[in-house]
């Protein structure tokens, strides 16, 4: 039982986690939180169904390449989204201060869960049965389905490759430069609006898949539903320390974790009352967050 | 960074956050459809309908609409009543108490005589006051919560049967149906969901039967593993849910998931082939205590209806409550017919005394005192072969 409520968790936290990793990127090197990044996400899901549906694709086995393939078009997709609400949205308002910035994030948001609305209809929309193998096994009583194991581990997977390439390539070492100081990093050479770019593809593309897999997952969409799981992963991101990347890795398992344990052992109602008091209680211990000392220096 | 600038930062991230949700909220209140304005005298007589026409329920609010247009051409083709042609102005309320309220006020502020709505409890009983203070006919047609009928209002009705007849025939298909001896209640704490499965818990206890769990999801989420994985343990012989049809798919799908074989029933609010469309295969075998589907009534008014609305839109009515908005719509139209009158406390009158078995769609209709409607009919549907089919035949 316990067993099976960890499982439960990580599967909701690891979502959590790619999303927020949207979230703590952008916070590191611009220092603003980006409030269309939920919208992207459900952007990503939206996008994932669409191109399933255009694919026409056949069922069972063979749908697992193909929905690779959909996953990293649609996670492009909203990349490449997530690189014109900077260019459009945030890089004119750069100087402007913070406030500015926020008021317009909030406006994309509002923008493109509407858009969502008007492209996609304001009904609940199902996503196809079948995609992933309908298949789990049951070991003492906990039960792992094959899509749980494709959500954790895709997630992981993608966690540690973001984390190996801001630590070890030279794009990362730039873009960890800029998040300590953009004037000195443009003094060394560095393109900074270039970069920006790089770190709004990348958030958004992580968030766009995790759209996909939350559809594939849940198998029903809906246009408001950015700003829930928005929510919650900005509170990952929080919870890990923001602008740490490690942190929001561990913020949202943390979150996914203490929901699932506060719906199973308290009681289902009080799932995000629980999870936002750990909050709460976490960010007055340590208001860093879990992981939030390197702030400075890590993105 | 220091720590005290890291708290600030941490503080002013917060209060941004705040008010962010403050604005989006503003947003979408501001975004609420409007119908415009019309002219309450002259020629025209105005009804309005409140209703989730976006939002989760969106699908039921389209029912509505789409019900009441097509009988409000019909009664305007054939010269309008009293002389005057009927004007509807429909107001989005997205399900949402907090939108309902706006709703309500902006749908008094046009003057109209009477509204139909809204499709849910929470919402219609936070417009319940607002119409009560203005002194307009409010029926609901699909919101069956008890207590909304409790508060001694003059002016509201509702066209749905009650709750607790539900609790008792879903208590009934439980035990005798399906041999339950130990049965799992989930609601999602709105008004209707948790008055269903407080009731259904009361018939089931009287037959006897044990509720070994009791507990909610919240219909804003869309993981119930934590909360399935604490049913399963309790090994109950069957689910039933009272919630909407949005969740309804997703708690099916991810109880079969989890290996969770029971029968899962649901109530009226999930007799919707959006949970067939959610679940897929997992759908299969769920069952719904609810009124029957319009295309099951057994009237001449049902088949009619039916008909109509199938030439009209090229589809069935969206459920039983498309057929219970006709309804009320009908029930007005009745009234102001009868009193030849328009004045809302009149037609409030002349439906709580003197409305008597009237035919309507979902079968004869006559008020109580409380503005309830006398009478049930429920029936039970299971999904077979990827469709709602008749499990248990309509029962008075």
């Amino acid at each position: 039982m316990l067993v099976q409520q960890v499982v439960n968790g990580l599967t909701v936290g690891s979502i959590y986690a790619l999303v927020a990793l949207g979230y703590t990127m952008v916070f590191g090197v611009l220092k603003m939180i980006n409030f269309a990044h939920g919208d992207l996400f459900a952007l990503g899901a939206y996008l994932g169904l669409t191109f399933l549906i255009w694919g026409a694709l056949g069922q069972g086995a063979g749908g697992l390449a193909a929905l690779l393939l959909i996953g990293l078009l649609a996670a492009l997709c909203v990349g490449l989204a997530g690189v014109l609400v900077e260019r459009v949205a945030y890089r004119p308002l750069r100087g402007a201060g913070r406030l500015p910035a926020v008021v317009s994030a909030l406006g994309v948001s509002v923008f493109i869960q509407n858009g969502i609305m008007l492209l996609w209809g304001a009904f609940p929309v199902a996503f196809p049965h079948g995609m992933v193998p309908d298949v789990s096994w049951s070991v003492g009583g906990i039960t792992i389905s094959l899509m749980r194991l494709v959500i954790l581990g895709g997630s992981l997977v993608l966690m540690l490759a973001l984390y190996l390439f801001i630590q070890y390539t030279k794009l990362g070492a730039a873009m960890r430069a800029i998040a300590v100081d953009h004037e000195t990093a443009r003094l060394m050479g560095i393109d900074v609006d270039r970069l920006i770019q790089l770190v709004f593809l990348l958030g958004a593309a992580l968030g766009g898949l995790a759209g996909v897999m939350v559809g594939l997952y849940y198998g029903q969409l809906n246009f408001t539903m950015g700003w829930l799981y928005g929510l919650k992963a900005f509170t990952a991101a929080i919870l890990g320390g923001i602008g740490n990347i490690p942190g929001a890795m561990v913020g949202g398992l943390v979150l996914g974790l203490a929901e699932t344990l506060a719906a199973g052992y308290v009681a289902g109602e009080w799932k995000d009352a629980v999870a936002f008091f750990i909050l709460i209680l976490i960010l007055l211990v340590r208001p860093t967050g879990l992981l939030g000392e390197r702030v400075a220096e890590k993105i | 960074m220091d720590r005290g600038t890291w708290l600030r930062r941490v503080r002013r991230g917060t209060l941004v956050l705040l008010a962010g949700a403050l604005m989006v909220g503003a947003a979408a209140c501001g975004g609420a459809g409007g119908g415009g304005s019309s002219d309450s005298g002259g020629d025209k007589i105005v009804i309005g309908v409140q209703g989730p026409f976006t939002g989760d329920y969106a699908a039921e609010g389209k029912g509505f609409r789409q019900a009441i247009d097509l009988l409000k051409e019909q009664v305007n083709a054939q010269g309008g009543v009293l002389g005057k042609q009927i004007e509807v102005v429909y107001e989005d309320d997205k399900g949402q108490p907090n939108e309902s309220t706006l709703a309500a006020q902006k749908l008094v502020s046009q003057k109209v005589v009477a509204v139909i709505g809204s499709y849910n409890s929470t919402a219609t009983e936070a417009a319940q006051q607002v119409y009560a203070d203005a002194g307009i006919l409010h029926i609901t047609p699909s919101s069956t919560a008890t207590h909304l009928t409790e508060k001694g209002l003059k002016n509201f009705f509702r066209m749905a049967f009650l709750d607790s007849a539900q609790g008792q025939f879903a208590a009934s298909l439980l035990v005798d149906k399906l041999g339950a001896k130990k049965v799992a209640l989930v609601h999602d704490s709105s008004t209707y969901a948790e008055g269903l499965a407080k009731w259904t818990r009361q018939f089931l206890e009287q037959k006897g039967a044990q509720v070994v769990f009791y507990d909610a999801i919240n219909p804003q989420e869309s993981d119930y593993s934590a909360l399935l994985a604490n049913l399963k343990s309790t090994n109950p012989d069957a689910i039933y849910f009272t919630g909407y049809f949005s969740q309804a798919g997703l708690l099916v799908k991810q109880a079969r998931d989890m290996g969770i074989t029971v029968p899962i029933a649901a109530g009226n609010a999930s007799n919707n082939d959006e949970v067939i469309k959610t679940a897929g295969a997992a759908a299969e075998g769920f069952i719904t205590t609810t009124e029957p589907a319009p295309a099951d009534l057994p009237y001449d008014e049902a088949r009619k209806f039916v008909e109509d609305y199938k030439a009209k839109y090229n589809e069935d009515p969206v459920s039983i409550w498309t057929a219970m908005a006709a309804d009320s719509f009908r029930v007005i139209i009745e009234a102001i017919e009868k009193t030849q009158s328009t004045d809302p406390a009149k037609l409030a009158d002349y439906l709580r005394n003197d409305l008597q078995d009237f035919p309507g769609i979902t079968g004869p209709i006559t008020f109580d005192d409380k503005g309830d409607r006398e009478g049930t009919v429920y029936a039970a549907y299971q999904v077979k072969n990827g469709k709602f089919t008749l499990l248990v035949p309509p029962q008075q």
